[in-house]
Formats: C-alpha cells, sequence, structure tokens
C-alpha cells in the first residue's frame, strides 16, 4: 500500500512540471501585465520600465522562470505582486477556507445521493424514481450563481434567518462561523447531489441487471440483503470515483460560490489574480490545486479495496 | 425541535444591522496596501486618505487648498512655495505636527526605496523638480521648485500621490519597513483582514481645517462623527443589493442599472453624483482607415450623444463632449458648445472621406461598474445606422489596458481617470505618439499650448488656452468625451450627511443613528 502510494506520488512529479511550465508559459502569453494594470492609463513608457524592473518582469523569461523554479524547488512560491504576501501561507490560508465548504457539502451529498440513487435504481421507473431522477436533473441545471442567490434572498432575506454578507473564521469563532458557512454548503450540497444520485442510480441499474444478482434473488435473499451486501458494494465504485474527481474540481476553488457568499476562499483568490495579472500567485495556486487534484484521486485510489475486495492497491 | 427553532431565531440577531454609530459599507476589492502612495489603486487610495492628509488637497472642484498648511505663499518668480503649517494638529499618537515632520516625510518620498507613486513628478524626470525643501521654524516649510509650474500644487494634491502625505515616524518599523499609517486624518487605522475586510475609528483628537458641518472636497468639514466603520469586501453586486435590502450593508456604490429598483427601497436611499472621470471613444488616428479626418469627423456627427449618454448610464449620466470636467471651474460656455449630432453632415463626411465600407473595430471591456460595453454598443448601432461598418471587439480589462498603452486598436470604448485641473486632463490624452504611444492627439500646435497651460497661472490667460484646446480637439476628432463618470450610492436612511464625491467614500461628517 505503502509502495503504491509512494509510486503514484512520483508518477505526479512530471505532470506537476508540466503544469509548472505550462502555466508559467499560458499566464504570459495573455495580454497585459500587473505593471500596466497597476499604473493604469497614466502609465508612461518611463514609469512602465521602472515598475516592471521592479517587478522583475523585466528579465527574459527563462531568467524568470529559472528564479521562480529555483525557489520553487526550496518551497517559496514568492511574493504576491498585489498584496506583497508570501503565497505560500496566503494560498493555505484560502484553500483551508474552501475545503472546509467542500468537505462538509460533498460529503452531505453523498450521504443523501447514493442511497437515494440506490433506492432510485431499486424502484426503477416507480413514481419515487421518476421524482428523485426530476429532483436531480433540476438540481444539476441549476446554475450555482443563481442557486445561491435564491437561498441568499430566501432565508437571508425573506426569513432573516442567516447573514447575507460577509464571513467569520470558524477559528475566531465557530458558532458564527457556522452560520456564515451554511448558505454556501447548502449551495454545493444541493448542487452535488445531482450529480452524484444520477450516478449513483446509473451505476447500481448496471449491476441489478448482472446475473449474479438475479442468482442471489433465486437464492431467496431479501431485497435489503440483495441491495447491501450485493449491489452497492459493486455499484458503489463508479460513484466513489466521481466523489474523487468532484472533490478535486471542488477543492481547486469554488470561485462562484465564494463571490455570491463573499467567503474569501482559494477560487476568488485565483479568479482575483487572473485579472490582477498576479503571476506569482497564479502560479502558485494552480500548482497547488493540480497537487490537490492527484493527492485527493490517490487518496480516492487507496480507499478502494475497502469496499471492493476485487481491487488491490498493488 | 425546540431547539433548532430556537437556533434558528437567534440567528437574525447574528445577521441583523451593525450598532448605531458603527457602518458597514461594501466595496468592490480590498485594499493593496495601507503605506500611502505605495502599491495603490483608487480604493486603496479612498480608505489611506480617511486616515492621512497632506498640506494640501482638492476641494469639491478640485482645486488644491490649504489643508494640514494654514496658507500657501508662493514667491513673485513663481518658485518658492512657503507653506505655514495649522496650529494644534496631532497625528494619531498625539505627537504634534511640525516641520520636522514634512522634511522627513519629503526626505523618504524621494528616496527610491519608499517606491512613492510619485517620485517622478517632482525629481525632474516628469518636468517639475523640487530642488530644496527647508524648515526655518517649527511652523514653516519652503519648498522652492526649478521653474514656475501652475501644477505642483495640484500634483502635491493628487490622491494617487495619497495627497503628499504627512505621516508620523513611528509608521515605520525599527528596521526601516513600513507598519502602518499614523497620519493626522479624521480615522485612525483599525483592524484589516486580508480579502475579508479593513476598519478604520474616530480619532478623538482630530483638528477638523473647518468645523461648519460643511464638506468640501478633503479640505472642508472634516470630523469624525461615527464610531467605527468596517469596509467589506463584496465582489457581487447581486450580494450589495441583498445585503443593502436587509440592512447588513449601510452603505456601497451600486450599478447605474440598480438605481430605480433600490430607490423604490423604503429603508434606503440613492445618490448620484457626476465625477471627473471621462467616458470617452478614443481613435488612433494612424491606423489606415482611422487617420482619414473625415471619417473621424463623419463618426462624430452620427452620434447622438444624448442617447448614447441616456443608454449606456442608465439615465443618470449627463453628456459632457468636452475634455474638461463639467463641474470644473474651466467648464464655460466654450466647453458647453461640444459636438452636434447632425446625420446629413455625416453623410456628407462620410461621402467626402472615401469611406467604402471598411471594418471599424470598437474595443470595449465588460467590467460591471463601467460602461465600456454599454457605451460601445450604442455607438456601435448608431454608426451602422450612419453606413458605417462598425464591430464591437470585447476584451478582459488587462488586454484592453495593453492595447491602449500599445496604441494598437481602431476605436476603444475607454474610461479617464479623474483629473482635475485642465493642463492635466489635456495632457493625459495628447502628446508624442512616437515616445508615448497611448497619446491619441499629436497636433504640434496643440501640444505647445498645453505645456504653456503647464506653466501658467493666470485665470483668464489659461480659460483662453483652454477654449482654443477645446475647439482644435473637437475639430481634430482624435477621440470623442461622451459622459463624464457617474457615482451611484445607496445607504441606509439611518444614516446622514454622505455626500458621493469622485467615487470616493468620504465618512467624515457622517452620522448613523
Amino acid at each position: 500500500m505503502l509502495r503504491f502510494a509512494l509510486t503514484r506520488i512520483v508518477m505526479a512529479i512530471p505532470t506537476l512540471l508540466i503544469v509548472a511550465v505550462s502555466v508559467f508559459v499560458l499566464i504570459r502569453l495573455i495580454p497585459g501585465d500587473p505593471a500596466s494594470l497597476m499604473l493604469g492609463d497614466l502609465a508612461t513608457p518611463a514609469s512602465l520600465a521602472d515598475l516592471r524592473a521592479r517587478l522583475g518582469l523585466d528579465q527574459s523569461l527563462p531568467v524568470q522562470f529559472a528564479i521562480w523554479f529555483g525557489n520553487l524547488l526550496k518551497g517559496d512560491l514568492g511574493i504576491s505582486i498585489s498584496s506583497q504576501q508570501p503565497i505560500l501561507p496566503l494560498i493555505v490560508s484560502r484553500f483551508w477556507v474552501s475545503a472546509q465548504i467542500v468537505l462538509v457539502a460533498v460529503l452531505l451529498a453523498s450521504l443523501v445521493a447514493v442511497p437515494a440513487g440506490l433506492i432510485a435504481a431499486w424502484k426503477q421507473d416507480s413514481a419515487l424514481d421518476i421524482g428523485l431522477v426530476a429532483l436531480a436533473t433540476l438540481l444539476l441545471s441549476i446554475p450555482t450563481f443563481w442557486l445561491g442567490l435564491l437561498l441568499l434572498l430566501f432565508f437571508g432575506l425573506k426569513l432573516g434567518w442567516l447573514p447575507v454578507v460577509g464571513y467569520v473564521a470558524i477559528g475566531d469563532d465557530p458558532w458564527r462561523g457556522l452560520v456564515y458557512l451554511v448558505m454556501p454548503i447548502m449551495t454545493l450540497f444541493l448542487h452535488e447531489i445531482g450529480v452524484l444520485l444520477r450516478m449513483a442510480r446509473a451505476s447500481t441499474l448496471e449491476v441489478l441487471r448482472l446475473d449474479y444478482i438475479t442468482h442471489a434473488r433465486a437464492k431467496g435473499l431479501s431485497e435489503m440483503a440483495v441491495l447491501w451486501r450485493h449491489a452497492f458494494k459493486n455499484a458503489f465504485g463508479p460513484t466513489w470515483t466521481l466523489i474523487g474527481l468532484v472533490l478535486g474540481n471542488l477543492l481547486g476553488g469554488i470561485a462562484v460560490v465564494e463571490t455570491v457568499f463573499t467567503i474569501p476562499g482559494l477560487g476568488r483568490l485565483l479568479v482575483d489574480s487572473i485579472f490582477a495579472r498576479d503571476y506569482p500567485v497564479i502560479q502558485g495556486c494552480m500548482l497547488f490545486i493540480a497537487f490537490t487534484y492527484v493527492l485527493v484521486n490517490l487518496v480516492i485510489d487507496l480507499c478502494y479495496p475497502l469496499f471492493d475486495p476485487r481491487v488491490t492497491a498493488q | 425541535m425546540n431547539r433548532l427553532l430556537a437556533g434558528a431565531c437567534l440567528l437574525p440577531l447574528l445577521a441583523g444591522p451593525a450598532l448605531a454609530q458603527s457602518l458597514t459599507v461594501a466595496v468592490q476589492a480590498d485594499v493593496r496596501s495601507i503605506n500611502p502612495g505605495v502599491n495603490r489603486d483608487d480604493g486603496t487610495d479612498d480608505f489611506v486618505l480617511q486616515m492621512v492628509e497632506g498640506l494640501v488637497g482638492y476641494d469639491e472642484g478640485g482645486t488644491p487648498q490649504p489643508l494640514l498648511a494654514e496658507k500657501v505663499d508662493v514667491s513673485a518668480d513663481g518658485k518658492t512655495y512657503t507653506f505655514t503649517l495649522r496650529q494644534g494638529v496631532k497625528f494619531h499618537n498625539g505627537a504634534e505636527l511640525t516641520s520636522a515632520d514634512v522634511l522627513w516625510n519629503w526626505t523618504r518620498y524621494m528616496d527610491p526605496k519608499t517606491d512613492w507613486r510619485c517620485t517622478s513628478e517632482f525629481d525632474g524626470r516628469a518636468g517639475l523638480k523640487v530642488e530644496s525643501v527647508e524648515a526655518p521654524d517649527a511652523r514653516t516649510v519652503v519648498m522652492k521648485i526649478d521653474k514656475p509650474n501652475a501644477l505642483f500644487l495640484d500634483t502635491m494634491a493628487r490622491t494617487d500621490c495619497a495627497m503628499t502625505a504627512i505621516i508620523h515616524k513611528d509608521s515605520l518599523k525599527a528596521d526601516g519597513s513600513f507598519d502602518k499609517p499614523i497620519g493626522t486624518g479624521p480615522f485612525k487605522l483599525g483592524e484589516w483582514k486580508r480579502g475579508e475586510y479593513f476598519t478604520m475609528s474616530a480619532f478623538e483628537g482630530y483638528a477638523s481645517p473647518k468645523t461648519d458641518g460643511k464638506i468640501d472636497g478633503y479640505v472642508g468639514s472634516k470630523r469624525p462623527l461615527v464610531k467605527d466603520v468596517k469596509f467589506l469586501v463584496v465582489k457581487d453586486p447581486a450580494t450589495i443589493t441583498a445585503g443593502l435590502t436587509s440592512g447588513a450593508i449601510d452603505l456601497s456604490e451600486i450599478l447605474a442599472s440598480d438605481v430605480q429598483e433600490l430607490r423604490k427601497q423604503p429603508k434606503l436611499e440613492v445618490v448620484t453624483a457626476s465625477t471627473a472621470v471621462r467616458q470617452v471613444l478614443l481613435i488612433q488616428t494612424r491606423d489606415a482607415v482611422m487617420g482619414n479626418l473625415k471619417l473621424r469627423q463623419a463618426i462624430a456627427a452620427a452620434l447622438d450623444m444624448g442617447e448614447v449618454v441616456a443608454a449606456a448610464s442608465d439615465n443618470i449620466g449627463e453628456t459632457n463632449t468636452s475634455p474638461i470636467y463639467s463641474r470644473s471651474a474651466y467648464f464655460g460656455p466654450v466647453e458647453k458648445q461640444g459636438l452636434k449630432y447632425d446625420p446629413a453632415r455625416a453623410k456628407k463626411l462620410l461621402a467626402e472621406a472615401g469611406y467604402k465600407g471598411e471594418k471599424i473595430s470598437i474595443l470595449a471591456n465588460k467590467r460591471p461598474r463601467v460602461p465600456s460595453f454599454p457605451a460601445a454598443v450604442v455607438v456601435q448601432a448608431m454608426l451602422q445606422a450612419a453606413g458605417i461598418n462598425a464591430e464591437i471587439e470585447v476584451l478582459d480589462w488587462a488586454t484592453q489596458l495593453d492595447r491602449y498603452n500599445k496604441g494598437n486598436y481602431q476605436m476603444q470604448s475607454f474610461s479617464f481617470s479623474a483629473r482635475f485641473d485642465p493642463a492635466i486632463a489635456f495632457e493625459q490624452f495628447a502628446g508624442n505618439k512616437d515616445k508615448q504611444p497611448r497619446k491619441v492627439w499629436d497636433n504640434p500646435e496643440a501640444l505647445a499650448k498645453i505645456d504653456r497651460l503647464m506653466t501658467l497661472s493666470d485665470r483668464a490667460e489659461r480659460q483662453k488656452l483652454v477654449d482654443e484646446l477645446h475647439k482644435q480637439v473637437i475639430e481634430d476628432v482624435p477621440l470623442i468625451f461622451m459622459f463624464n463618470g457617474v457615482d451611484a450610492i445607496a445607504h441606509s436612511k439611518r444614516i446622514k450627511g454622505f455626500q458621493p464625491w469622485q467615487s470616493k467614500l468620504r465618512m467624515w461628517e457622517v452620522t448613523a443613528n
């Protein structure tokens, strides 16, 4: 198991290297640079040259990359051009904010969607199945920014139960922090239910059509035993993979939800940095997101044998 | 179940409005730094200038007036400025302001290590050079410049220069790095949680330049009347609207498109005010197609500016086709006579230009609070109606700015940042294109007049030059001015005394019940 994990991590190094190089090059291919944005419409060639030199943007791209990569190998992602903050602690603190929302929302969505998908498949074509599929399709179709705004207007404005704007860190005040996270979590939770329910239903349907399920039923096993002992474990594989992909995607930033609910998370940091052409932060964020993606999917793969003995971590 | 209900009932208490005398103001972006004039943008200047002040500052009309100075005397040769400091002005740490503080600040600003935005404005690189700064006594500062310059005080008062703010030495750490602004402004720095909010609290020892309650730019009555103010970073305009309606936000800039809707809210008041920002259509006169003067004049004649402005500003803007800000003292009868909508003339000019339907691309961006795109859409429709093949190319702001700096475009729907003095207002777009590709007007005669305007102090002579330049720019059409920017602010009715001005959220003389 340990060897497998280490191998996967080592295999991720070329991926991260490709991400590092491509992000570094691509972001510089986009017109505009942080110096001209900072100086705005009054930039003179001299003031632009001054600022570019101060930011180290006057050096050739290979030199800039060598400096950045050299620091990266020492664990230093550099300093933000916009805020002058060290980037690694900035990313970690913003990631933690996003991760709280994502992990709770995906956990809750899984707990609801997987059994619901199982039941929908079991009761295929019944009113319950049609209702669940319709609900999942509806939730999946609503963009998160609109769903978030609807929740905000209903629970924040109409009922006045939840705060409309602001953010309090859980570490500063656990109860108030939780209150501020309710709507962002609810938004993601509702959206992800749609995604996971459809997958859980589809994979269960596939398994329920297999011969060994018919055999189990023919043996006289109860429906509960057939579903839980035989169908669920085999049908859960694809959903588990999807949970990994969803987690990887969402941990990379939930910029839209963060913008609607004024959450200072990783997604907002990345989007703001792109608009500000804050190259070091963009590079740091993308590398961190790629690493998180690799790590989450590794954890997902390592967990496979726990519920599917056919899969081994060898 | 009962616990759940009880919990739900407690939530509104947590979400409710802040205590009286504490205000929550929504802003679009976090401040870049709290170091005056260093690593800045407009929002940063706005916050910092509530805490620090300079020797001079802008009044409501954009004219520099004494602020920390009681008076400014200029020598007959126009090269020596003597600032007499106001008595009893204190820094936030209780220390009294003296001329030694001014000297220390000037030395710091001129040190390249400080990275002050405006060092190059005073060291000769931009034409103006401060040769010496002396403090003959504790209340007097004497500054000598190399040659007469009408813009010296204006440059000192510029908000992007952080008003050349005077801060206390203790604003720096022992190692010389910046710590926090200990200024003389009406508010003191509170807490800054990056990416979330920044706060300031009333400075009880503040010595207001005036105490009559009349706000006048940065120099009138500036008493801090609320206990503290929290600036909350809220990006999404819809969230701001919800926050204002719920009472979680007391005051915020809003979209022009939200003005009518929020005016219907009984607990809110919406105020609008013109700013010195100018919405323009830039034209690249070196482009093969746009180099044709007749074509440019045809474009100008084809635009029904009243309609353009109404549509682009959601009916809250006023047409102004002059480079001069409509509230400026220099905005006279001549400046009011701008472009005229004349479709017949446009048709005639197009024929004279020999225009054969060549494509004309208008660059625009979709920043939510900037009317670049809506203005471009209306302009495109009007040009197409006149037989001009206009297209819109939407870019992100950074890319458009890059194209502007390189002069790489045919037309752009663009915004010029606020500039009060007419010399700077013209200089902003006029100059040698070979040296600065961003410049759009390189008429040598006009450039000579602008140079003269920079040095002239006589009001009547300056007005004459401004009038001539205004007429010339209308004739040459290197760009088309459409309207001044408009601030749209919504605030709770519990707030009294707030006045929008140049997109600055001035919190002095504001009360809350």
